[in-house]
């Protein structure tokens, strides 16, 4: 008897806490996103009309073009970047294994201290970055860097850039790591030199990882919440606003806990589909290595 | 020498010279290289120095010469930080939350994967959907209603209130990676000491449990370092000073003392370094955690 409730039990605390702090609620939000609600008074039944004035909704609109234009950016600046520095740190030249520890520290960082440090990097009185221009002559270049909004949402991109291309490095130093020796040594003999090795052999080789890599920095890219909190939290007139922090926003500083929870549903609902697809893509392309 | 023919004297020299204009480029390439890596890492590096040699200066001084450095080793803003920014209360908090999350994290996804790995019961490929699906769910997913439920059972202000959600948001990962490990360990091994009589809970804490220690070493690390810099969910549910973590509390201090830039940075360069210093020594450790738990 008990033999047979054993894996049960096993599994028992796993699935309580897991149900409890994650299913129920994402089932309860898809309840709550029908009602006109503020989260303690009365809840009225709307039908979808929450939906409705969620395509409407400007902000909301607008936020999902600016997690689009983030997400670009940061393939570009962790993804690409990262992969650049892994040809260069696994070229076989000394040294490369302490630049290589060195590029990925800022990944330890708590995201909050990432952001409060680089506000003040671009802080327009005392930053670094405006200091330096002025100290070259260029004062025109100068720029309230987070408060403008034709530069605001470019310098949020790059602080991830700054964190996490050290991140995708790594990873692709361990996949270039894996290449068989005879691989170079056939290429080195033929006369190849460093830049044909990198595109020729070491990015077609890791190309799976590479794929990996650029799919988990599109779905790390809707959940990013810290940095654009704390840097600008949306501003400067909703330049920076993305999903996330307009959700706290409406829920918590409006009070609209149903408007928020449809706009939540609708998240979850193009995240869901982008990792479906994400697969899909994804297998086809295994099927084409092999 | 004369005896040679001036073709082979001829070809000799030029040898010679294509030998030392290839060292000569192997060189500038060497240069080139290091010169380029210096200048990543100096890009890299100088925010966190400048952090740190700010943290040591006077509000004015940081107006001033941002480049400037300190005129002395100045550990007074940190102690006066560390003092008004109640950082040894939110650091308490971030330990205590931290450990007993890994805790949770770590026992009750060894207990599920072993189950879902090396006992057949009905029910187990619904459950591995189940976790399937809570590994690509974003926060905002369910932190709305999780928010509500934690208020109705006076979950929020207390340190439950951010054990129970950060263990959930884990586990899937957790379970997936000692899962796939356990996968690969052959079934003969548990047969055989079922054979000696083995139950359930013996198995798994004699022989599963110690097999799996590199895998949990690899998971820990990564739920750690998540949990510890949580912000959202810490924001939203904890409201008592006394209960806060490293995260909010920060974020609390900065309201406060928004331009008190020293103060600031000395409270920035107080929670940099620890971090920094166990980097240092487990880079190799915390290098494989992070990407392994990240790519799988």
């Amino acid at each position: 008897m008990l033999r047979k409730a054993s894996p049960y039990l096993f599994a028992l605390p796993a699935v309580l806490v897991f149900a409890f702090t994650i299913l129920v609620p994402i089932v309860m939000t898809f309840a709550f996103s029908f009602y006109d609600w503020n989260g303690y008074g009365e809840m009225r039944f709307i039908g979808l009309d929450n939906y409705d004035r969620a395509l409407h909704d400007r902000i909301y609109l607008s936020s999902y073009t600016h997690i689009f234009i983030y997400i670009a950016a940061t393939v570009v600046l962790e993804v690409l970047v990262g992969l650049g520095l892994a040809g260069l740190i696994t070229m076989g030249r000394k040294g490369s294994s302490l630049f290589r520890v060195a590029l990925f520290t800022p990944v330890m960082l708590p995201m909050i201290v990432v952001s409060f440090l680089w506000r003040f990097v671009y802080n327009s009185d005392f930053g670094l970055i405006n200091t330096v221009l002025r100290a070259v002559g260029l004062d025109s270049w100068t720029q309230v860097w987070l408060g403008n909004p034709d530069t605001a949402l470019l310098a949020i991109c790059f602080v991830s850039g700054w964190v996490y291309a050290g991140f995708y490095m790594t990873i692709f130093y361990s996949g270039i790591q894996r290449i068989s020796k005879d691989v170079y040594e056939s290429a080195y003999l033929d006369g190849a030199h460093e830049g044909h090795i990198f595109f020729r052999i070491k990015v077609p080789m890791i190309r799976g990882l590479v794929k990996t890599g650029i799919m988990l920095c599109v779905l790390t890219g809707f959940q990013s919440f810290d940095l654009f909190y704390v840097m600008t939290n949306g501003g400067p007139y909703n330049s920076t606003e993305i999903v996330p922090t307009y959700l706290v926003k409406v829920v918590f500083s409006h009070m609209s806990t149903g408007y928020g929870s449809a706009l939540a549903v609708i998240l979850t609902l193009v995240i869901a589909a982008l990792g479906l697809l994400a697969n899909k893509l994804g297998r086809k392309g295994d099927a084409l290595e092999y | 020498m004369a005896s040679l023919p001036t073709d082979l004297n001829h070809r000799l020299t030029s040898f010679d010279q294509g030998l030392t204009s290839a060292k000569r480029r192997k060189w500038r390439s060497h240069t080139l290289y290091y010169l380029v890596m210096v200048a990543i890492s100096c890009g890299t590096f100088y925010p966190l120095i400048w952090l740190l040699l700010s943290s040591f200066r006077e509000n004015r001084d940081i107006f001033m010469a941002p480049f400037a450095l300190p005129e002395q080793l100045n550990f007074h803003n940190w102690a006066e930080a560390w003092r008004i920014g109640n950082m040894s209360t939110y650091a308490k908090n971030s330990v205590l939350v931290t450990s007993v999350t890994l805790i949770c994290i770590l026992l009750f996804a060894s207990l599920a994967a072993f189950a879902l790995s090396k006992l057949k019961f009905r029910g187990s490929g619904l459950l591995m959907l189940l976790f399937a699906f809570g590994l690509f769910m974003p926060l905002q997913s369910f932190f709305i209603a999780q928010s509500y439920i934690f208020e109705q059972l006076h979950l929020k202000d207390s340190y439950m209130g951010l054990i129970l959600p950060y263990t959930g948001v884990g586990l899937p990962l957790a379970i997936f990676l000692l899962k796939a490990y356990l996968d690969s360990i052959p079934k003969d091994l548990m047969e055989a000491a079922r054979m000696d009589g083995c139950g359930d809970f013996t198995l798994f804490s004699r022989i599963v449990l110690p097999l799996l220690m590199p895998s949990l070493a690899t998971v820990g690390i990564f739920s750690a370092l998540n949990t510890w810099n949580e912000l959202l969910l810490a924001m939203l549910y904890i409201q008592t000073d006394a209960l806060k973590t490293i995260p909010v509390g920060l974020l609390a201090f900065s309201s406060r003392y928004m331009t008190d830039y020293k103060l600031l940075f000395s409270a920035l360069a107080l929670i940099t370094l620890p971090m920094i210093v166990v980097y240092v020594f487990f880079h190799r450790y915390i290098v494989a955690g992070l990407t392994e738990g990240a790519i799988k």
